[in-house]
């Protein structure tokens, strides 16, 4: 199973810092993630807030997600946040993903995909953390894959490549957060799932973003794969086990043969 | 002279028995890639996982109407518990031990009946979990990760129960598989095993 396991190796891993003070809510990054991976437009409702693209789509692998709220102090806030797929260190996609191959993390530390491999169990979707993966027209899984074939090739994925204020920087993952944090910002998702690949200076507490408090494979998918599965085995071969044993210790119930001759009702 | 033998399970009986269980071990089959990446091996017996999916929902839907159909038509033999049964299940049906025990047993003992109803009651919530986890956009995403959950859970309880069941059937008490491969079963082994129901049918015409 250790060879299965989600492996990351933390001193190469790249990823997103994103500073949201600097976040002027352009939307390059949306616009430069089409243009590059040659995605369709998505058909915009306008509905009377900045928010106009509701919602990731197969084709749309990071928005801009402007929050509205009031603060507990009575304050108006109105958040910007670049939403994506984390490259969660412990990616719930990749927990249940039944095909090998289908979601596998590079050596930088991105989360994936091969469409080719997707077998459209959709599984992926109810064990975001975040509510990331969507499914295209021919039902494979789709999501931002931090523009593998630009990181690979030394360049910036094209978002943080075409965001003009350097909110979206994009690096060695540990150089980033040093950075951050020696310039005094409080962090999100340093450590929680391991780290993510998409680590937040925000400016508020992160229930303003509408990010969770503390991001968590959901319960009920941790429960299935970290405790139903294993004991499940288990509980097959100890049912075999425990039969043989039956067979070998108690045996079978024979009937006795001369019953037999007495034929006709008791 | 009495015949030999007496009538079991009839024809359709044993088609729907054997019915339920080729979709049985066909869903077991294309779902166990499903379940670990540890079985992955056997998607290739589909293809790949993609056709293995597509079968195991066939196969659900087929397992889905065949079982509870035939929860049904034994409805009102599996769920009569009765004081009998508290004793079976207080000598576990005798099957601890090698000594011979007198078990007052109507057409289903204990075990049987906790078997059926189990296997219908798990047949109901795999079916509807199934559908969740079949069209997850359509559902809150909570439901389906419970529904990720159950379907996990009670397919386990489902091939155990199904291992002592055909081991109970075969080797483990000889005489009985014939009940579900051509329906007749000896006197003896009627009397012996159940009965009360050799009461019920055993009389000769």
């Amino acid at each position: 199973m250790s060879a299965m396991a989600d492996t990351i190796q933390a001193e190469n891993r790249k990823g997103f810092l994103v500073d949201t003070s600097r976040c002027i809510g352009c939307r390059s990054c949306q616009v430069a993630c089409k243009q590059w991976n040659k995605l369709a437009a998505d058909q915009t409702e306008k509905l009377g807030t900045f928010d106009d693209s509701r919602d990731l789509t197969p084709s749309l692998y990071n928005r801009i997600r402007f929050t509205e709220g009031t603060a507990s102090t009575g304050e108006l806030t109105w958040r910007f946040l670049n939403e994506r797929c984390m490259h969660c260190g412990d990616a719930g996609c990749m927990k249940v993903c039944p095909s090998p191959g289908a979601l596998y993390r590079t050596s930088d530390g991105i989360v994936a995909y091969n469409k080719e491999k997707c077998i459209s169990c959709k599984y992926c979707v109810s064990a975001c953390p975040f509510n990331i993966p969507r499914y295209d027209a021919d039902d494979k899984v789709s999501k931002c894959h931090l523009c593998l074939n630009r990181v690979g090739g030394g360049m910036a994925p094209a978002c943080a490549k075409a965001c003009p204020t350097e909110s979206l920087t994009f690096g060695k993952r540990s150089d980033l957060i040093a950075r951050a944090k020696a310039a005094g910002k409080t962090l999100y998702g340093e450590l929680d799932l391991n780290g993510l690949g998409v680590v937040y200076a925000l400016e508020g507490p992160p229930e303003q973003y509408g990010l969770p408090l503390k991001p968590a494979i959901p319960l009920s998918i941790f429960i299935w794969k970290d405790i139903v599965k294993p004991l499940g085995i288990l509980g097959f071969w100890g049912s075999m086990g425990a039969i043989l044993l039956h067979y070998v210790t108690i045996g079978p119930k024979k009937i006795e043969e001369e019953q037999d001759e007495e034929g006709g009702a008791p | 002279m009495s015949s030999k033998y007496i009538e079991r399970f009839n024809t359709s009986e044993r088609v729907l028995h054997w019915f339920v269980t080729v979709t049985f071990f066909t869903l077991l089959l294309s779902g166990l890639g499903l379940y670990s990446r540890l079985f992955t091996g056997y998607f290739n017996l589909f293809g790949n996982g993609h056709n293995a999916i597509w079968i195991h929902k066939a196969a659900g839907v087929l397992f889905f109407l065949s079982s509870l159909f035939f929860f049904w038509h034994n409805r009102r033999r599996m769920t009569d518990f009765n004081r009998d049964d508290a004793e079976w299940i207080r000598q576990a049906g005798g099957y601890l031990s090698k000594e011979e025990v007198h078990l007052k047993v109507g057409k289903f003992n204990a075990g049987q009946k906790i078997f059926g109803v189990f296997i219908g009651v798990a047949t109901l919530i795999l079916g509807v979990t199934g559908l969740f986890i079949w069209m997850p956009e359509l559902f809150p995403r909570w439901i389906v990760q419970l529904s990720l959950m159950l379907h996990g859970l009670l397919f386990v309880g489902s091939i155990m129960f199904v291992l002592i069941h055909v081991y109970l059937g075969t080797i483990g008490n000889p005489g009985t598989a014939e009940a579900m491969l051509w329906g007749k079963v000896t006197r003896p082994w009627a009397r012996h095993h159940h009965p009360k129901w050799y009461k019920e049918v055993g009389k000769d015409p």
